[in-house]
């Protein structure tokens, strides 16, 4: 599942997670609430448009006047309904759950009548908002129309799709969604657009999520956790991404020298002090219990934050962590 | 009770029946409800803690099962450690939706035989745990219960994970909406009028275009078995809801000093508002501002250090600099939380814990700082 680099002679020297992410067609960026999800999200947009990718940033919506942090990256309150322009070079779009159903609906029921009828009632509309795993899959269907997307000319609408996936619960019903209801539903419409799905997302070479963590004992044990479970969902995993990794000033040395004398004062600066050790202690356990690559992006200030993380992103192994045991790979 | 301008999270701890904690994911929830639940329990209440999808950690801290089908006590020693004495108590429920959706299947089902029915469904198996809003709805649902049985003082209720700190409400909502008897009835076979007959037949054609003629079959016969349960169901979320509105309740806002947070509490008090619930206040986690008071390093400060150590100090100072300046942020923060929560509700800050705070003596810290705040 992890060899999907190899096919795209993307494995070598000098070759970073990133670049096997540039190459797939969708990326899921998940990982626990709080870990900066959408700014690596934006942050990748970033790179993908520096490096003349066409890219569509996502996030799934319920309600298109939810609050986003997304967007926020971008300078706008929200992401628009339809694929826009939001800062140039890249696209954004929610994925709205009510306006895949639409779609599906519309594609399936041929009969213009049966399809009005369809939308305008209401029994139907709010059995879609709440029945079983529905919402997933108008989500899903969503997706798939701007994965088969072509311009004019024919090339591809988007040739990669990002998304800022929400908490890991809901990652998993995501990507679990096709095989649960393949085996509810295994023919007709439903079962066809379920399998183009898997057509892409169950491709190691299409596509692959990333997890962001931050070298914290819970987020790590998280990270894990999603992992194993991502994987039991058969979505391929393309890596870890150690968003807020500390920076440590100290050699060591001045490490040595300094230690007892904060432990027992407690100064202002003792908290900087003791994180890079403890985050160094957390990516060695990360380390040892994947074997995916894991891509360090180091701390930074938080003005002109998303810019920095996207250079960070582009140095791939040049990340500036020179006592780190975690490797970058 | 005290008057409306000196609302204490202290106070709420020793008075009302329910505190709801809800909040983004990754704030440190989980932790405030179990220290919430300490305080209390310390406090001499007896007290339940009910949770989706914990931390392993947690569990082990507190010293019970994941995913137990009824709540279990805290372990006698714990709780002795932690200063609880009877008549005063901590129990802990980490719920299973899936359980909790069964159980609630048995209990609304007239027979035993119509529950085995729906549990043995096809589409129930596997589905029941996906239903829009069922871990919300499972998680109202046995708070709605157990405060109703009064085996307990006081229950603190950990929302799901979300996005969005509402979720929680809305969830149970969608599900009211599509039991409501008018929706579900137009997806069942038709005995009265032609127009209902006529409607009935569009939506049956529709449901086979879009689910294939098999399926669409055993989703109506499914959804026929459930229509009983759902109408159960739809008092429920009402009678809940109004529960939830009483003076007995809580709502706690949980958040952390990341820059979305104002924006965030501003949207959940002016949806507590609009839902008529009883917000009672803001508790910011891993605040910083407490740094304020810490000792500026220097040669003064940090005495004997050894000469190869001396070149660190100035890197600790730019380190100094930055930790004061978040602390600064976060009091600014805190203050202007305090100003949003207004004179019916408060703002308190939680320092931020060390790494994997979620053993006893880091909790029984927070919870003590949550009683007496």
């Amino acid at each position: 599942m992890v060899r999907d680099v190899r096919r795209h002679r993307a494995t070598g020297p000098g070759v970073t997670p990133l670049d096997a992410l540039l190459k797939k067609r969708v990326v899921l960026i998940t990982g626990k609430g709080g870990v900066g999800r959408s700014s690596v999200t934006a942050a990748a947009a970033t790179v993908a448009q520096r490096r003349g990718v066409r890219v569509l940033v996502c996030e799934i919506g319920d309600d298109p006047a939810d609050y986003s942090p997304l967007a926020r990256h971008f300078g706008r309150e929200r992401l628009p309904l339809a694929p826009q322009i939001i800062t140039p070079g890249i696209q954004g779009a929610l994925l709205l759950a009510r306006s895949g159903q639409e779609l599906f609906l519309k594609s399936v029921l041929r009969s213009g009548t049966l399809a009005r009828a369809a939308l305008s009632s209401d029994a139907l509309r709010r059995l879609l908002s709440a029945g079983p795993s529905f919402k997933e899959m108008g989500v899903f269907f969503q997706l798939l129309t701007y994965l088969r997307a072509r311009r004019d000319d024919g090339q591809l609408a988007y040739q990669l799709i990002l998304i800022d996936m929400p908490a890991t619960g809901h990652t998993l019903s995501l990507t679990g969604l096709p095989e649960l209801l393949l085996r509810l539903v295994p023919r007709g419409p439903i079962a066809a657009a379920l399998r183009e799905g898997q057509s892409y997302l169950n491709d190691p070479a299409l596509a692959s999520a990333y997890v962001v963590a931050i070298a914290e004992t819970l987020p790590v044990s998280e990270c894990l956790e999603l992992l194993d479970g991502l994987k039991k969902t058969a979505m391929p995993t393309g890596g870890v991404l150690m968003n807020r990794v500390p920076v440590d000033p100290f050699s060591a040395s001045e490490r040595a020298a300094l230690e007892e004398v904060i432990a027992r004062v407690n100064p202002l600066g003792g908290e900087g002090f003791l994180k890079p050790v403890l985050a160094r202690r957390e990516i060695a356990r990360l380390r040892a219990n994947t074997e995916l690559p894991i891509t360090l992006i180091p701390e930074l200030p938080h003005a002109g934050l998303m810019g920095s993380i996207a250079d960070a992103l582009i140095k791939g192994e040049k990340v500036p962590m020179p006592q780190a045991q975690g490797r970058v790979a | 009770m005290n008057s409306p301008d000196t609302i204490r999270i202290g106070d709420l701890i020793r008075t009302r029946k329910v505190i709801v904690c809800c909040g983004a994911g990754g704030v440190g929830k989980t932790t405030t409800a179990a220290a919430l639940s300490l305080a209390a329990a310390r406090a001499g209440r007896r007290v339940l803690v009910l949770t989706i999808d914990p931390s392993k950690r947690l569990a082990e801290t507190l010293g019970v099962s994941r995913n137990p089908p009824t709540p279990v006590a805290v372990p006698a020693d714990r709780q002795a450690a932690a200063g609880i004495s009877a008549p005063a108590s901590l129990d802990a429920w980490m719920l299973d939706p899936k359980l909790v959706a069964d159980e609630s299947v048995r209990r609304l089902t007239k027979t035993p035989e119509d529950a085995q029915r729906v549990l043995g469904n096809r589409i129930y198996q596997q589905v029941s745990a996906m239903v829009a809003g069922m871990h919300e709805y499972t998680a109202m649902e046995a708070l709605h219960r157990l405060v109703i049985e009064g085996r307990y003082d006081l229950v603190v209720l950990d929302t799901p994970p979300s996005r969005h700190a509402l979720d929680f409400l809305e969830a149970p909502k969608r599900l009211a909406g599509l039991v409501e008897g008018r929706a579900i009835q137009a997806f069942l076979p038709k005995r009265d009028s032609l127009v209902a007959r006529a409607a009935s037949k569009v939506i049956e054609k529709i449901l086979s275009a879009v689910f294939g003629e098999e399926f669409a079959q055993e989703l109506v016969s499914f959804m026929m078995t459930f229509s009983g349960i759902f109408s159960a169901l739809n008092v429920d979320v009402n009678t809940m809801r109004n529960f939830l509105s009483g003076p007995d309740v809580a709502f706690l806002l949980v958040t952390s000093p990341a820059p979305s947070t104002l924006a965030e509490a501003h949207f959940f008090q002016d949806k507590t508002k609009e839902l008529g619930l009883p917000f009672k206040g803001f508790v910011l986690n891993r605040s910083r501002a407490r740094n304020t008071s810490k000792r500026w390093p220097d040669g003064e400060s940090l005495d004997q250090v050894p000469p190869e150590g001396l070149s660190g100090i100035a890197k600790l100072q730019a380190l100094a600099h930055t930790e004061l300046e978040a602390a600064r942020r976060d009091l600014t923060l805190l203050t202007e939380l305090q100003q949003r929560a207004g004179s019916n509700a408060t703002a308190m800050a939680v320092p931020e814990l060390p790494q994997g705070a979620d053993d006893m003596v880091t909790l029984i810290t927070v919870a003590d700082a949550l009683a007496a705040a």
